[in-house]
């Protein structure tokens, strides 16, 4: 625990829409110090599971909506965070450049499938369907089977982390300018903005570029170990470290050294090497990636990862206590800041007379 | 014109490859000064990696490098040089902030860490973005995107149904979440140090970030023990949902039906209305039976056309946009995502436009990506303070170059 402080000591944040994006954006917000009020009511999506209960709202009040002029709540804070469909947020006398009008510090970050204008920002969206329309999935997944969709809710995290990094940058800009902004973010656009090489690569001709599923090339792939998955990647540089390490002299001193003849041959260097990783343990070959200092990870699960004394002894972890125990969670995304962690899941209401006398001076 | 949130703060960027530069890509498009720091030995290997055909100098024409680097200024110092080393930290003593990736153990070799770099400058923001961070027991592994997925459990949740294979993401996915994170990171710190006056030292292991991304997973695990359960392109919350192909080559939809309302709509668009009365549990047993039938309606339609026929009717569906089709869809097009921003080394070309959209301030990319070493005099005299005999003689000791010495290492 950092006895820091937090670098969002004292900001108010209201979080609205109550779908992942939203509330992830602001979870990160709360854990950096800011005070943050979700506001609950008459759910319009899906709700939020259990576990992502746990994991995004616990440490942040909530208030029930019944009755309260949210507007007034709203201007009383200093990021407003949401992600209800366009014009969601004008419907309820919440229209941003109005809000904006009237308090200009205020940030507010708008985190919707689509963004705000365009065809399709009435169009409804899942995380598969954002996932989809952002590009990456037509990269995931094998060559000869359907695309995949990654696992949890990537498309949907990516909007709320991109609206986090945007509305702490806009805030700073309020700070030192004395002006907040609206952002509108999209989860189709944070996905398309992020497709590597393989955007370019086609809008300048190239062709369509198929998903290589776990084997890009060869020496950049995903094989069975003897008790688990490893993760093989080297760089052109970095493959004669590989070579080495998996210790065959046909791979040190044959044509394999030639990047062009591994392109060529590339079932034959992959039959080596699911002979070396298929002789090793997951946890010999990650001696051996510290030792030659190549690029190879195992497949962890979140289980693995709660047991790793590297995580422990860096201070990932938040604890969390739920009726059903204690939940263990990722807390700072990085060390060097303060961070306030969550102690417990507030249940829904339970803060809307201490925040209506807190922000509003106990009128509603 | 308004300002834009980062405009005045100055970056000194010492990251490559795509976790870092990606980070300083959204700083930039803030309107921070992102000075983009290269070695003639030890430059970003993206820089080659795609390049225009046919061109002389291919490090300073690579679209992938383009896409990445827009609205940075290119500095070459060698820092394992002592002068280069010199050079950079009178660069660093005038930033608001130190950025870089490399291997945990690269900056304290070059001896410009942390306690270096506030002896330049006492207020100063290094931010660190190591895989596993400079800390704790894994922090010598080496990795990237690709091994970050496995190594932060996110690859553990991705799979075929039924199989225990986990799948990466056909991205270096690690790379921009880390990257978005980091500029986070740097607003953060600038907050802090705008209230208490002091810098920041953040050691970000792109692991973590990248675990964060799926904390319920972390839930499920420690109140239960659950292990992932791959389930292909299905979720256990509703049904049905998959991904099915339509006419073309390799032409796919997405269908996601969440309540019985869309479920209904989703039965007259499929012209089944024998099916419509089938409730969350009954859709979830007969999921297959299901998928069959939207994969018969989807068969023959053009993608786009099944998008919006589904849509229009209030179901939740996607197309699998490739590489190519995205950058033909109506919305980004609509949005003016896409934009051609000229480079007088590349032909003309679609490049993803700003990621955040501030509605007000609007903030567009001004320039491409710099050629290597293109401000190298400009900086180093201009924040740096040097002469004109100083920069000279960095140059004719080849700490600093407008070519790498090395290009076919890329």
């Amino acid at each position: 625990v950092s006895e820091e402080e937090t670098p969002l000591e004292g900001v108010r944040v209201v979080e609205l829409g109550g779908g992942i994006p939203a509330a992830f954006a602001a979870h990160q917000l709360a854990g950096f110090g800011a005070d943050v009020v979700r506001i609950e009511g008459e759910g319009e999506g899906p709700p939020l599971t259990e576990d992502e209960n746990v994991y995004l709202l616990a440490g942040k009040r909530r208030v029930d909506d019944g009755g309260l002029d949210v507007r007034r709540l709203v201007l009383a804070a200093d990021i407003l965070v949401e992600d209800g469909h366009p014009g969601a947020l004008a419907s309820r006398g919440l229209a941003p450049a109005d809000l904006r009008s009237h308090k200009p510090s205020l940030v507010i970050v708008s985190m919707t499938p689509f963004g705000q204008t365009g065809p399709y920002r009435n169009y409804k969206a899942t995380n598969i369907v954002s996932f989809a329309m952002g590009g990456i999935m037509s990269l995931t997944g094998a060559f000869d089977r359907q695309p995949l969709v990654s696992g949890g809710s990537q498309a949907q995290y990516l909007g709320g982390l991109h609206g986090f990094a945007a509305a702490v940058t806009a805030h700073l800009g309020a700070v030192l300018n004395g002006e907040g902004d609206w952002i509108d973010i999209s989860l189709q656009e944070c996905a398309a903005g992020m497709l590597e090489l393989y955007a370019p690569s086609t809008a300048i001709g190239g062709p369509v570029l198929p998903r290589m599923g776990n084997h890009t090339r060869a020496e950049w792939g995903i094989y069975p170990s003897l008790d688990g998955w490893v993760g093989l990647f080297a760089l052109q540089r970095q493959v004669r470290n590989l070579f080495e390490a998996v210790g065959d002299p046909e791979l040190t001193d044959g044509p394999f050294v030639d990047s062009l003849y591994r392109l060529e041959h590339p079932e034959e260097l992959a039959a080596k090497l699911y002979q070396f990783t298929l002789s090793h343990t997951c946890d010999e070959l990650m001696d051996i990636a510290r030792e030659r200092k190549v690029p190879i990870g195992v497949a962890l699960t979140p289980t693995d990862l709660l047991a790793s004394s590297s995580l422990a002894e860096r201070g990932l972890w938040d604890e969390v206590e739920t009726p059903q125990g204690i939940a263990t969670v990722p807390g700072r995304p990085y060390p060097g800041l303060g961070w306030q962690p969550p102690r417990r899941l507030h249940r829904p209401g339970e803060d809307t007379a201490a925040v209506v006398d807190e922000w509003l001076g106990g009128q509603r | 014109m308004k300002k834009r949130p980062l405009e005045g703060v100055r970056v000194a960027d010492l990251t490559m490859m795509w976790a870092g530069p990606y980070a300083t890509k959204l700083l930039a498009e803030m309107g921070a000064d992102v000075i983009k720091i290269e070695s003639p030995r030890a430059w970003d290997n993206i820089r080659t990696l795609l390049p225009q055909p046919g061109v002389a100098d291919p490090w300073n024409s690579a679209f992938y490098f383009n896409e990445y680097n827009r609205d940075k200024r290119s500095l070459v110092l060698d820092l394992a040089d002592s002068r280069g080393r010199d050079a950079f930290l009178r660069v660093a003593a005038r930033c608001d902030v130190v950025i870089e990736n490399y291997r945990a153990d690269v900056l304290d070799r070059l001896e410009i860490g942390y306690d270096v770099l506030r002896s330049a400058r006492p207020d100063i923001i290094l931010v660190s973005m190591a895989a596993f961070g400079k800390s704790g027991a894994d922090r010598d592994f080496v990795g990237f995107g690709p091994v970050i997925e496995l190594m932060s459990g996110l690859a553990s949740l991705s799979g075929y149904a039924g199989e225990d294979e986990p799948f990466k993401t056909g991205i270096s996915y690690g790379d921009p979440v880390a990257g978005a994170y980091a500029a986070s990171a740097v607003a953060l710190a600038l907050l802090k140090r705008h209230r208490t006056g002091k810098g920041a030292y953040i050691d970000l292991a792109q692991r973590e970030a990248a675990a964060g991304m799926a904390g319920e997973a972390f839930v499920a695990a420690s109140l239960r023990g659950e292990q992932p359960v791959h389930r292909g392109n299905r979720t256990d919350r509703w049904a049905p949902q998959g991904v099915y192909r339509c006419a073309g080559d390799e032409q796919w939809i997405v269908v996601a039906v969440v309540t019985d309302q869309e479920w209904l709509a989703c039965c007259d668009v499929l012209g089944r209305a024998d099916l419509a009365s089938l409730d969350l549990a009954e859709r979830q047993a007969r999921h297959a039976e299901l998928d069959d039938v939207i994969a018969a309606w989807a068969r023959d339609r053009d993608p786009q056309d099944a998008m919006e026929t589904l849509q229009d009717a209030g179901v939740p569906a996607g197309r699998v946009l490739d590489s190519g089709e995205i950058h033909e869809d109506p919305q980004l097009i609509r949005r003016r995502f896409w934009v051609y921003l000229p480079n007088p080394k590349m032909i003309r070309y679609k490049q993803a436009g700003v990621s955040w959209r501030l509605v007000e301030c609007n903030p567009t990319l001004a320039r491409h990506s710099p050629v290597f070493g293109e401000h190298t005099r400009e900086v180093l005299a201009g924040v740096g303070g040097l002469s004109d005999e100083e920069i000279d003689a960095l140059y004719a000791a080849g700490v600093t170059s407008d070519a790498p010495v090395n290009p076919e290492v890329g």
